[in-house]
């Protein structure tokens, strides 16, 4: 991401629920650095005299080691949060965010590497096939040494070796252990892609004894990529003669809001997918994106879900339930109805801040309620499955010829 | 004038308050908070520097160096971040906005978090204000002690038999979610500490959260006088063996100690069981009188303050029972004073410590007011050992560990005074608690 994005607004949330999942994204907004410093309503009143007389007492008298003013700072925003008793309203410190980063936009500037830490505490490659490190000749086995000729520390974190991503066109130098040589390697970061998505057929007999085909779709995350991803797969699966699509989303925390409104679009001819109601002013309408060659939109679909759906795919499977395009199949839902920005600070930390709640197409509210399945299976996650597969068979075997 | 020893504990605290009276003075103590009785105690908020306590404050003030000039600004930040981030909520934000001072005071706090010291807190002025107004609330209370997990949660530790939380059900390990419908989030235990303390009579409503229950519940207990003794003694072991249970280190418990000992000496018994087991601390007077009892002439305790000073206390050799048999009983509630006397019976060999690892309560907090009314509390001093050892953070761990289960506790059970009897009077330690292990597969 370009440097002159930092610090800008990103994205709408739609949050996650706890799990490191992730968020919705409605686009971007851009907000002059400009306007971020005239709001300086708050360091009025000598609130942040205070500030600094709380802080000179404790470097007077603490016995203990006082922190550095970024830590302070941190921490004197995590306190602010706090105060707002939401709990979808949080600070990030640098590093994390730059993973969510990677993670919201499903890619990063890598060099295509796997990495384990084996028994003895060493961090051991392996190269992605065809990814820039393969290329450059990086074996599977290698131990990682050093980063920019820096060396990990013993057992350093596995987070400290994502300082071998970075922007994108710019090189890094890895030293690694092979055998008893030790070998350089600068290899130049390129644009390594997380897949979201992963889709497959099944086939199963109907009670006519017929075969059909279904198309299963499996997202686990919604990134910029995953809309993409998922038209491909519909693509895909359609070439393949899928009579029917079966969306899974369970244990699929959320992600980017704008990636939901991409997915539903796939399944629904049209109409309105999701409305965000904010605070002071009028609702947002999100519709379906309208586009032709749509295979998806007539067969029948079903939905799993269980108590990890949440956010964005709860909006997803929200507005297949509202339009009664499909069964959703298993467990109640998350909940998780409110919408977040989150905002990159000068810093490379951020703020993640509610600043709406979604209704689906019939206006319901689900925050903290869920959503209830038209089909139970409870517990095992094969027997799930099988459910939905043979509800949507049922759906195949109903549809006139 | 009293000194002030050990003033609270981020973690624990002792709800109860109804010792205060024997605080006063005092500071040491520990835990967390004490409610209950609330209150008070431990965390030695209570006697904070405008509080009622006034006459110990200057003291602990001086001790200090606080209420002088703040001296050099270096404090300030440009707050670049904070600005940018409270810009961000008064545009962006779905609720309602806190006002600026409430914001601040969530600042604060969040700054003094990053110490990573849960000792040093920020009150909040409206809780502040309740510590210093509130004297005859703070002998009243609920009769239980809190501490704050780590992940923010308020705990009950304990609560103590006859009390209005003991006879409310309140159990240990409830979390308490909120006090009279204000929600305990983001507070510290001594602020939950001021919300739970009150006059005898009145109402207090906890919303409780258990393990095994669904949802919150909530409890309505009539806060009460509690009336706790101080000191019970009794002869175990067959009578043989003399058992003293000091309930913390308030005013009266070197002299009460001595008292029902020199019964005890009368008797002739082969040996000594103190149990400071729950005991969350006091006076540092107290705790000095107590370790006079057990020690001959040496170093009692060290303490080191802020400023790199150094000071050592000894024991003054005219005690009572310097040489019988002796073991110490201890537990995770054992903190700040009682730590003190534990160790220092440990360092010399003068005791065997038996039970669970002690709390980890050796410092010493300054209550300081700012100008919004709200009051830090500042680690200033810790201390340590006579071998040097430190307390804070660490605990003391016991020669003979013995864990106390919560069936055992339902079944009126005792396994750590039963191995400190055996081990007195036969010299046995007893065998460690099995660990279950699956057996191997022929």
């Amino acid at each position: 991401m370009s440097r002159t994005e930092k610090g800008l607004v990103l994205a709408i949330f739609i949050l996650w629920s706890g799990l490191m999942a992730g968020a919705g994204y409605i686009g971007r907004m851009l907000i002059s650095p400009i306007e971020l410093r005239t709001e300086r309503v708050y360091g009025a009143g000598n609130s942040h005299a205070l500030l600094d007389e709380a802080w000179d007492r404790v470097e007077n008298h603490f016995i203990g080691v006082v922190p550095s003013d970024t830590v302070r700072e941190h921490g004197a925003i995590r306190g602010a949060l706090s105060t707002l008793n939401d709990r979808y309203t949080s600070f990030t410190e640098p590093q994390p965010r730059a993973a969510e980063r990677d993670h919201m936009r499903g890619s990063f500037g890598g060099i295509g590497v796997n990495f384990v830490r084996n028994d003895a505490g060493q961090i051991v490659l392996t190269p992605r096939q065809d990814g820039p490190a393969a290329k450059a000749g990086v074996k599977a086995g290698d131990v990682l040494i050093k980063i920019d000729g820096v060396a990990l520390a013993e057992d350093a974190p596995l987070d400290d070796v994502s300082r071998i991503r970075g922007e994108v066109g710019t090189p890094v130098t890895i030293t690694v252990k092979r055998g008893d040589a030790m070998l350089d390697f600068t290899i130049v970061r390129q644009v390594i892609e997380v897949d979201s998505v992963e889709a497959r057929l099944i086939t199963t007999t109907l009670s006519n004894d017929a075969q059909a085909v279904i198309g299963y779709i499996r997202i686990n995350s919604f990134t910029e990529r995953t809309g993409k991803e998922v038209r491909q797969a519909v693509q895909s699966l359609h070439s393949q003669a899928a009579q029917a699509y079966l969306i899974d989303l369970r244990d699929n925390g959320g992600g980017l809001l704008s990636a939901a409104v991409d997915v539903a679009s796939e399944f629904l001819k049209d109409g309105t997918v999701v409305i965000e109601k904010k605070r002071n002013e009028p609702d947002i309408t999100l519709s379906v994106g309208e586009r032709s060659d749509r295979p998806a939109i007539e067969k029948p679909v079903a939905v799993l879900i269980n108590g990890n759906t949440a956010s964005a795919s709860e909006i997803v499977a929200a507005a297949i339930q509202d339009y009664e395009r499909g069964p959703l199949v298993g467990e109640k839902s998350f909940g998780k109805g409110s919408v977040q920005l989150i905002f990159d600070l000068q810093d490379g930390s951020a703020v993640r801040v509610t600043t709406a709640k979604w209704l689906t197409p019939e206006r319901r509210e689900l925050d903290g309620i869920g959503l209830t399945p038209d089909v139970t299976a409870d517990g095992d996650a094969e027997a799930q499955l099988n459910k939905a597969i043979q509800t949507l068979g049922e759906a195949i075997a109903a549809q006139p010829r | 004038m009293e000194r002030p020893a050990t003033p609270a504990p981020g973690a624990v605290k002792n709800v109860a308050l109804g010792m205060l009276g024997m605080f006063i003075g005092a500071l040491i103590f520990i835990l967390g908070i004490t409610v209950g009785v609330v209150l008070s105690r431990p965390g030695g908020m209570l006697f904070t520097g405008a509080s009622p306590f006034a006459s110990f404050g200057p003291d602990f003030e001086a001790n200090a160096g606080i209420g002088v000039a703040a001296g050099e600004q270096k404090g300030q930040l440009n707050y670049t971040l904070i600005n940018d981030v409270i810009g961000r909520l008064r545009t962006q934000w779905y609720g309602d906005l806190p006002t600026n001072a409430q914001l601040t005071d969530g600042a604060i706090k969040g700054m003094v978090n990053a110490l990573g010291d849960q000792f040093t807190q920020y009150v909040e002025p409206r809780f502040a204000k309740i510590l210093n107004d509130d004297i005859s609330g703070s002998f009243e209370g609920i009769g239980a002690t809190l501490k704050q997990t780590s992940s923010g949660g308020i705990q009950i530790v304990r609560t103590f038999p006859g009390t209005p939380a003991e006879k409310g059900g309140v159990l240990a390990g409830d979390l308490v979610e909120a006090v009279n419908g204000t929600n305990t989030l983001g507070l510290n235990t001594t602020e939950v500490a001021a919300l739970v303390r009150g006059p005898r009579g009145t109402e207090v409503k906890l919303m409780l959260r258990r393990a095994d229950t669904a949802r919150p519940f909530e409890v309505t207990l009539m806060r009460d006088r509690i009336n706790i003794p101080l000191v019970t003694s009794k002869m175990v072991g067959d009578g043989s063996v003399g058992y003293v249970s000091l309930f913390d280190f308030s005013q009266q418990a070197g002299q009460q100690l001595n008292q029902q000992l020199s019964d005890i000496m009368a008797k002739n018994p082969k040996a000594l069981i103190l149990d400071l087991r729950d005991n969350p601390g006091g006076l540092l007077s107290q705790a000095q009188e107590i370790g006079d009892v057990f020690l001959k002439q040496g170093t009692f305790v060290i303490e080191r303050d802020y400023k790199g000073n150094k000071k050592v206390t000894d024991t003054s050799d005219r005690g009572i029972a310097q040489d019988i048999p002796m073991v110490v009983l201890v537990n995770g509630g054992s903190a700040s004073a009682s730590e003190i006397v534990a160790g220092a019976l440990q360092d010399y060999g003068r005791a065997k410590l038996v039970g669970e690892k002690t709390f980890g309560k050796g410092s010493v907090q300054s209550p300081q007011t700012l100008p919004n009314g709200g009051q830090l509390r500042v680690t200033i001093e810790r201390w340590y050992t006579p071998k040097d050892r430190a307390i804070h953070g660490t605990g003391i761990a016991p020669d003979i560990t013995v864990v106390n289960s919560p069936e055992d506790a339902k079944a009126g059970k005792d396994p750590q005074l039963e191995a400190a009897v055996e081990y007195l009077l036969t010299g046995k330690v007893p065998a460690p608690t099995p660990i279950p292990t699956v057996a191997p597969t022929p």
